[in-house]
């Protein structure tokens, strides 16, 4: 019995869908991991959150200056942007400019 | 977050990232994935069924599972501890023991299912399957009635969760499941490639993949497919929480923890498809057996194979790996929360959980019916309920964006934007609300002494648990830190 080209489909679909996904992110994530490790063993530290991440972190804390967690996201904020000042190479797609303007909180 | 006047506690890390996304997809793929997804998949319209399922996955599991981790990770604690700093201590510390004592549930009648495989992989070394006049429904049936035999299995499988626990997480869970996990892959597509060479085994395929968009309309396929992605991925059962704990400063959380591990269980669910299904179809079984697919289906065709005891072999071996990565991770589970919350060290902890565990799990070795019921109980409103408490508590107690913004998009892979917020805000939640409501109603007529049981067991449970809690609290007798090794 051949398969019909709908199983077909659906077969190829689903490898698609899920071992392909599986298998970047696995990549991926492995990747990224040494080269963290790699930044680490160099540097001594790498930056903690990407551009965008930083942005909505500060942002957060701009609207929520009371909040629970707010003293931790500060803590996690500053030592995000001090680690960028104080690195040569970053984990995330920081540029110069980007890194130049950032402040910290307390600034 | 509420102050913790707890000693601060040395914890153990992965000592890789491989290492923690092989624990996690070990506790995902269990014996389920073996013979549960190819079925369910056949009997729920094929492909549709399929697309139904993984847009579940998407939705829900997903992000589901990236709350867990991220509160495990932000929290350095397990389940109860979790709880503890985030509402503070007292009563609500009782929703981190009800999930503990599920898992311990769990684990106490998955334990002799482990016992069963290990009983079988023994036999498949041992050629018993290939001997001539070798009969597998006297020989599943001589196994089940033999209190010495199940007990026994049941006993050696538990001892053998706590030889690998006593060496903690990153010598002992880390050191096996990262050989475990990838030999299982690998066993399955080799049986895989075998079983789609045999004559009539596109049949198989045919079979579970063949759409059937009719399905798609039907409620019971998206139920179906919906029980499937939350049961599969063990999402909110404290496993990631407990394994994103000890995740390692600059680790990701997105990519690893959820994207991956979801995706990478259901794909070696689809593995199992192409392992399983040529084979039952080449052979003319019944593939909607359920367990007894493996125990006595499977079984009884290996040896008229070409080198069947080969293929017995590399069956039972990934279905072992499979079986007892899960068993380590679920106790993992109570083990790391025990050696928090009292005075017991590691090895004081593994043995005292571990023999809970085998002293809950006699009556279920002894009587397949009592692990039916056990399955019925938990499996229907415990795993639910325990899944609502944690991403309920993340949803509604921590908040989703602050937990996103300050711990999920920290050293992440992959940025999570704002759309995560009320898909755990809301959607998670609801969706247990619902199938927890959908399966009292289901089952409510066919089965009413064990509905009725199993919904007042819960309540018993959350209930007795918050009064336990509160009482062990008020009468001031903190915690101690002791977790890790």
């Amino acid at each position: 019995m051949a398969l019909s080209t709908a199983a077909w489909v659906v077969m190829v679909g689903s490898i698609g869908v899920l071992w392909v996904p599986a298998m970047w992110a696995l990549f991926r994530t492995l990747r990224d991991e040494d080269r963290k490790l790699e930044l680490l063993t160099e540097q001594g530290k790498i930056d903690t959150y990407s551009p965008g991440a930083l942005a909505e972190l500060r942002e957060w804390i701009r609207t929520h200056p009371d909040d629970e967690y707010a003293p931790d996201a500060r803590e996690r904020y500053d030592d995000c942007v001090e680690t960028l000042r104080d690195i040569d190479e970053p984990f995330y797609d920081w540029s110069d400019a980007e890194i130049e303007e950032l402040r910290t909180l307390s600034e | 977050m509420a102050s913790e006047s707890g000693a601060k506690t040395v914890r153990e890390e992965w000592g890789t990232r491989f290492g923690f996304l092989m624990a996690m997809l070990g506790g995902m793929v269990g014996s389920g994935n073996i013979w549960r997804m190819p079925y369910t998949t056949g009997q729920n319209g094929g492909g549709a069924f399929l697309l139904a399922y993984i847009v579940l996955l998407f939705v829900i599991a997903v992000p589901g599972l990236m709350a867990e981790s991220a509160l495990g990770s932000y929290t350095k604690r397990g389940v109860i501890g979790a709880f503890k700093k985030t509402y503070g201590r007292g009563w609500s510390e009782g929703f981190g023991l009800v999930v503990v004592l599920t898992t311990i549930a769990l684990a106490s009648y998955y334990m002799p299912i482990v016992g069963q495989v290990i009983y079988y992989t023994i036999h498949s070394f041992l050629l018993t399957f290939s001997q001539s006049g070798f009969e597998s429904v006297p020989f599943w049936n001589a196994f089940t009635a033999s209190p010495l035999l199940t007990i026994g299995t049941h006993t050696l499988a538990v001892a053998l969760v706590a030889g690998v626990l006593l060496f903690g997480i990153r010598r002992g869970i880390e050191r096996v499941v990262k050989w475990m996990i990838p030999l299982l892959v690998i066993t399955l597509i080799v049986v895989a490639v075998r079983g789609l060479t045999l004559p009539g085994a596109t049949e198989g395929l045919a079979f579970a993949l063949t759409p059937d968009w009719e399905y798609l309309v039907r409620g019971q396929t998206w139920i179906a497919a919906l029980g499937q992605a939350l049961f599969s991925t063990g999402l909110g059962w404290g496993i990631a929480l407990t394994f994103g704990s000890y995740l390692r400063k600059n680790d990701d959380i997105p990519l690893g923890a959820g994207i991956f591990t979801a995706i990478g269980n259901t794909s070696i669910g689809l593995l199992a498809i192409f392992t399983v299904f040529p084979v039952v179809f080449a052979f003319g079984l019944e593939p909607t057996a359920g367990a007894e697919l493996t125990f006595i289906s499977l079984v009884s065709v290996f040896p008229q194979m070409a080198g069947g005891s080969i293929w017995a072999i590399l069956f039972f071996v990934g279905f072992f790996f499979a079986a007892f990565s899960t068993a380590l991770v679920i106790i993992e589970v109570a083990v790391t929360t025990v050696a928090e919350e009292t005075r017991l060290d590691r090895t004081q902890t593994v043995l005292a959980v571990c023999t809970v565990i085998w002293l809950l799990g006699i009556p279920s070795a002894y009587s397949a019916s009592f692990l039916g019921t056990m399955d019925f109980m938990f499996g229907n409103w415990g795993l639910p309920l325990a899944t609502l408490l944690i991403i309920g508590t993340v949803g509604w107690k921590v908040g989703p964006e602050r937990l996103r913004v300050i711990e999920l998009n920290r050293n992440a892979d992959v940025h999570i934007g704002s759309w995560w917020d009320p898909v755990i805000k809301y959607v998670v939640p609801v969706v247990m609300v619902f199938i927890m409501a959908y399966y009292l109603v289901t089952n409510i007529a066919a089965s009413t002494m064990q509905t009725v049981g199993g919904v007042v067991l819960m309540a018993v449970l959350l209930v007795g648990a918050v009064l336990v809690m509160r009482t062990v609290r008020r009468r001031g007798r903190p915690g101690v830190d002791a977790g890790g090794d």
